[in-house]
């Protein structure tokens, strides 16, 4: 009797360690930025001395403002700047000394009207070259090679396309007047698109050409397009004042508000303007500021139908299927929605009267706040792969354009004058 | 028959010995507790926009003495000096009466709840209360390097399965379910030594951690 027992007694005392352990969620982790040194060109001959200094601080402001790195200061490198760029050449110990677990190296030389720069990406604790990659450009365009490069570096650690060869567009006020203008991702190498009278509310082309804005020209809002170099084109008439425009993720057709006395209604349109169709109907009430889904199905927008501007979204097919996103806050606006789908990024007045950003998402309605104490922060427009974005911001005295990271951080001025900047888009 | 018997026992001891070494069992497929810390506060209207949750102030240093100014040394006035002392007496009163009228900006209240911990990092509190501290501990190092990529981090998933002594010693770390990412695995291991020593455990869950442990579930 004893042994069936003792059997019985040895088989069921670790069923007691078998017992499930409670597990936590944890989530939201800290995604800091990889510490990365970037050594000053070193160039091959004369004629690249002249575009190095464009060359590198274009460099420079792409690997800090894309949110990706830690760009360390240069006055604590150990390094001499005459250093070679081959592996066998550099002094990792002082790279590693200094913080940098990645280092960029660069040489640039002139081809007769071409630039060239050849850029390296070592790992300091490896000592190992990661990178190597060569670009020429015009001589005349030392920023657009180092746009190439960082992009190059960029896709090597997130394998996605970086956002340094996209385009921006703004405007800028010009005493009584507003100009558009279209710009490189970092507001340099502007061109004006809309100069003279008063144009706003620019909407980038999808293939980043122009844009669509409402323009005051003929003495009312109504919707025009333009490249850059060429005279800018009616779109959208009605009639009536029309504004407020954005392009379909496809291009092919683009929504827009219409004002008609006491109210203001949202339609949508082929991108040449014809084909206009109404999509709200709310008498008394202002519909405006659309904005489309990543998969063009569905078009957010904001309305006072509750007594003050929120936002909403409803089907793009035929405005049904109306449903209300923002339920705080009691003044919501300038909605922009990510590439990636599943946030929306908007405009708020709190409840100190500071305007900042926000992000909703889509799904779940949790409302992240982006900027806060930092003068007024507004209309916000994501890039192309949703992981930045594009905003104003008055925290420097005047309204200047900022970027920043989706969730808020690494926010940084766009290198361009100081002037009064609205409404930009991407 | 005895033989046989005892040839059974040592079969099974050895089965029960191999589960034993494996350790306590990790429900992957179990949603995992989602624990907050409210801070100590008021709670903030719901019907307002949120406002950035800041990290805790580092703890305040102790100010080092000012040393005393010397004494000025007073000046023999001369025989033609001019009185300057009504100048002096205006500016001085004027800038007591601003003085008096200034009032520093009162500091920011952060919203939380009556009873909330002076160690919380929330708006509101979920969960058993240790389980929130101890989560709250272990998020404050959860660095990630920024450079994996987007893609992949929607899919990163990794499991850390720890036992904490009862004065909150960590006895074991273990990486229960890899994400498949080297630098996300180290991250999130990282993060859980880097948090030892853990708080003591409270009297009902003591001998729990000790034996059978806990489990974080990180996601990006």
């Amino acid at each position: 009797m004893r042994l069936p027992a003792l059997c019985l007694l040895v088989v069921l005392c670790p069923f007691a360690a078998l017992a499930e352990q409670p597990v936590l969620e944890i989530s939201g982790a800290n995604f800091r930025p990889m510490p990365l040194a970037v050594a000053a060109p070193l160039t091959q001959d004369d004629g690249a001395k002249k575009p190095a200094a464009e060359f590198d601080a274009a460099l420079m402001y792409d690997f800090t403002a894309c949110g990706l790195f830690q760009v360390l200061d240069r006055k604590g490198y150990l390094s001499d700047a005459k250093e070679g760029v081959t592996a066998t050449a550099i002094k990792f110990d002082n790279w590693a000394n200094i913080g940098a677990d990645s280092l960029v190296k660069t040489q640039l030389s002139v081809d007769g009207e071409l630039l060239r720069g050849d850029l390296r990406l070592f790992t300091v604790a490896a000592g190992r070259e990661e990178l190597k990659v060569s670009e020429s450009v015009s001589a005349k365009d030392p920023r657009r090679l180092a746009h190439k490069l960082a992009n190059a570096v960029y896709k090597h650690f997130t394998r996605e396309t970086g956002p340094f060869e996209t385009h921006i567009v703004f405007v800028k006020k010009n005493g009584a007047g507003r100009d558009i203008y279209l710009a490189d991702w970092d507001g340099r190498n502007a061109a004006g698109v809309a100069v003279g009278n008063i144009n706003v509310l620019p909407a980038l082309m999808p293939d980043g050409g122009g844009a669509a804005f409402t323009s005051y020209r003929r003495g009312k809002p109504e919707l025009f397009s333009a490249r850059v170099g060429q005279d800018p084109a009616p779109l959208v008439f009605a009639g009536r004042m029309v504004s407020g425009v954005a392009y379909s993720p496809d291009g092919k057709r683009i929504a827009y508000s219409v004002s008609d006395g006491e109210n203001a209604e949202v339609w949508t349109a082929a991108a040449d303007g014809s084909g206009q169709r109404k999509l709200t109907d709310t008498r008394y009430f202002l519909n405006s500021s659309p904005t489309w889904a990543p998969d063009g199905k569905r078009i957010a927008f904001v309305s006072n139908r509750a007594g003050n501007p929120q936002i909403y979204v409803m089907s793009s097919a035929d405005g049904s299927g109306v449903k209300r996103v923002t339920f705080q806050g009691n003044y919501n606006q300038t909605p922009d929605w990510s590439p990636r789908g599943d946030l929306i990024a908007f405009t708020a007045r709190d409840e100190r009267n500071a305007f900042d950003l926000f992000t909703i998402n889509v799904d779940s309605g949790k409302v992240t706040r982006l900027t806060q104490d930092s003068g007024n922060n507004e209309e916000p427009a994501f890039s192309p792969s949703g992981r930045l974005i594009l905003f104003t911001s008055t925290r420097g005295g005047t309204r200047h354009p900022y970027v920043m990271t989706f969730d808020g951080n690494n926010q940084v001025p766009l290198p361009i004058d100081k002037g009064d900047y609205s409404t930009p888009d991407w | 028959m005895l033989s046989v018997a005892g040839h059974v026992v040592v079969v099974v001891l050895g089965l029960v010995l191999s589960w034993v070494l494996a350790g306590p069992k990790v429900e992957l497929d179990t949603p995992p507790i989602k624990a907050t810390l409210v801070r100590l506060g008021k709670p903030r209207d719901e019907k307002l926009l949120p406002r950035k949750e800041e990290a805790p102030p580092p703890p305040k240093r102790e100010a080092e003495p000012v040393p005393l100014p010397a004494p000025a040394a007073v000046p023999i006035p001369s025989k033609n000096a001019k009185p300057e002392k009504k100048a002096r007496d205006e500016r001085k009163s004027l800038f007591d009466a601003l003085n008096k009228t200034a009032r520093a900006a009162p500091p920011e209240e952060l919203e939380g709840a009556a009873d909330g911990d002076p160690h919380g990092d929330a708006a509101k509190q979920e969960g058993e209360r240790y389980y929130a501290l101890i989560t709250s501990l272990v998020k404050r190092n959860y660095d990630v390097s920024d450079t994996i990529p987007e893609a992949e981090r929607r899919t990163l998933h990794a499991v850390v399965a720890i036992r904490v002594g009862t004065s909150g010693e960590l006895l074991d770390v273990q990486l229960k379910h890899g994400s498949g990412n080297a630098l996300f695995d180290s991250a999130v291991l990282s993060s859980v030594k880097k948090t030892a020593p853990y708080p003591p455990p409270p009297a009902h869950l003591k001998d729990g951690l000790k034996s059978n442990g806990i489990a974080f579930d990180f996601t990006p």
